[in-house]
């Protein structure tokens, strides 16, 4: 019984820690923005690292979804004919769920799991020290640039994501279910609005966040070696999907 | 001017590493630290430029106590008090010519071309210049333990901490290393503190030497001290003997 409750009081005093370190490492963050105070050669050499290059796999991603929400309603929209509901429905979902759902995980998996892995070696290898010997601010130098790259770039992801998931939706309409392209077309536009484009961006730009923060400070605590840097990785990606789905709820039920 | 320990303690948990280092170190000076490996000597260095906050005890560093100031005003310090880390900690992602230019970039308001020039100077100092556009992980330990002195004296400091410079260094390098320390010192009148096992080292270059053993400073001195000294310690130490009264721990 002492030990179940000694357990608990760990884990809630490790919660905290955790949670504190975080909200430390976000005022540093935005202490660092006014006035901005970064490393702009830093900054371009991520937004090229973290958005250039996940362009291909974003692609691939998005269209896939774009098609799978397609099939999943092929079904459906075969027997009741129901080819008027498919862009509609496609757009709908790929807008404001699927797309900033999967491409946030996908974007953890990819940048946020390298990020926490990249800081975290620094921090083993006494790189991060190194920077402090030099003068140089690490906050200023390697995480603003970090944060900011991952919050914008998963933003503009996002809408590339849109444009493709729905070009893959209406290829995979008139390939699987019948539509035609004039009446997945009519059914896109009629009935998708603006505002499901921005439900879903504003999602991408709150993932975003999510990502930086939580892989950054994950790459930054590691401690214990190489091994301390695998089980930081783990962590990161863990508590970034967490943190991308459990928001997403919230956000879904604020912003409707 | 100089860099002052006074009755330094750190601990981690409940290990003790340094239970009251005192020792000091002017402009000019040559002081070696040496001691068996795990003893604290690179966790003594560290707490010159803040990296480290002693549990007790003043560190300071031309007057200013190190351990009470700001992050903010460490990095004054930092441009001060240059380090080569005992792993070298240069950048991965940067090439070596990179790692040598960030601090000059940073610090110093020169033109490009100026920055590189420096920075290729430096290199060349230290005979890195042929591999410039190398990255880190191409090259073995001791070229990366060059180009992180080139790197440390990238700006001018007072004062240079050297953890272990010729460890994994052939001996013509290894020479070479001690002559640039002494030249820093004579030339730049920088004080040197150099953590060392390297014998021929110490016995060319230092000034002063500091033993750490058990925590403390064991024995602080001139060069002569510890060729005279009749202390069991030391003498086993100096002769690197395997018996005798030092306690190695992990042994
Ligand atoms: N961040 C830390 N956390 C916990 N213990 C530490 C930390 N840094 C150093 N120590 C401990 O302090 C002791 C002294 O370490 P230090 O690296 O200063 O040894 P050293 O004298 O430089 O040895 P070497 O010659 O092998 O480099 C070691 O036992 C080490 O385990
Ligand atoms: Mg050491």
């Amino acid at each position: 019984m002492y030990n179940l409750i000694a357990k608990i009081g760990e884990g809630a005093l490790n919660l905290c820690h955790e949670t504190g370190g975080l909200l430390h490492l976000l005022f540093m963050v935005i202490k660092s923005l006014f006035p901005p105070r970064f490393d702009p050669g830093e900054f371009l050499r991520n937004l090229y690292k973290m958005g250039v290059k996940s362009v291909p796999i974003i692609i691939l991603t998005a269209f896939f979804t774009g098609g799978i929400m397609v099939i999943q309603a092929s079904v459906f929209v075969k027997r009741f004919g129901a080819t008027s509901l498919v862009g509609w429905g496609a757009g709908y979902a790929v807008f404001r769920e699927v797309g900033p759902i999967l491409l946030g995980l996908m974007f953890s998996g990819r940048v946020g799991s390298n990020n926490t892995a990249e800081l975290g070696t620094m921090v083993v290898t006494e790189q991060i020290d190194g920077l402090k010997a030099l003068g140089i601010d690490p906050m200023q130098y390697l995480i603003v640039p970090r944060v900011l790259s991952m919050i914008i770039m998963l933003f503009l992801l996002t809408i590339i994501g849109d444009v493709i998931a729905i070009v893959g939706a209406a290829l995979f309409g008139i390939l699987i279910a019948d539509v035609s392209f004039a009446a997945f077309w009519t059914s896109f536009s009629q009935n998708v609005h603006v505002a499901d484009v921005v439900h879903g961006l504003i999602k991408a730009g709150v993932f975003g966040f999510i990502v930086s923060l939580t892989s950054c400070y994950a790459g930054m605590t590691v401690r214990g070696g190489a091994v301390g840097v695998g089980r930081a990785v783990n962590n990161a990606v863990v508590t970034a999907a967490l943190g991308i789905v459990i928001s997403d709820y919230f956000l879904t039920y604020s912003l409707s | 001017m100089s860099i002052i320990f006074k009755d330094v303690h750190r601990y981690f948990g409940s290990k003790k590493v340094l239970t009251g280092v005192n020792m000091s170190v002017q402009p000019g000076e040559k002081l070696f630290v040496i001691g068996t490996s795990g003893v604290g000597k690179s966790v003594t260095i560290k707490h010159i430029i803040g990296l480290l906050k002693p549990t007790s005890g003043e560190v300071s560093v031309d007057g200013v106590r190190v351990d009470k100031v700001s992050e903010k005003e460490l990095f004054t310090i930092r441009r001060k008090v240059a380090m080569v880390f005992q792993a070298s900690a240069l950048f991965d992602s940067l090439s070596l010519l990179e790692n040598v230019m960030l601090p000059i970039r940073k610090h110093l308001k020169l033109k490009d071309a100026e920055v590189r020039k420096k920075a290729m100077a430096l290199l060349d100092e230290v005979g890195m210049l042929k591999h410039a556009g190398l990255y880190p992980s191409e090259i073995g330990d001791g070229m990366r333990k060059r180009v992180a002195i080139a790197r440390a004296l990238s700006l001018d400091p007072a004062y240079v901490l050297f953890d272990e410079p010729t460890t994994g260094l052939d001996p013509v390098s290894a020479r070479r290393v001690d002559s640039l320390i002494s030249q820093l010192a004579t030339e730049r009148n920088a004080g040197c503190i150099i953590v060392s096992h390297d014998l021929v080292s110490i016995f060319s270059t230092a000034t002063k030497i500091a033993m750490v053993y058990k925590g403390i400073i064991y024995k602080e001195g001139p060069i002569e001290d510890f060729h005279s000294s009749t202390d069991p310690v030391i003498r086993q130490f100096l002769s690197g003997s395997s018996s005798g009264p030092m306690e190695t721990p992990g042994f």
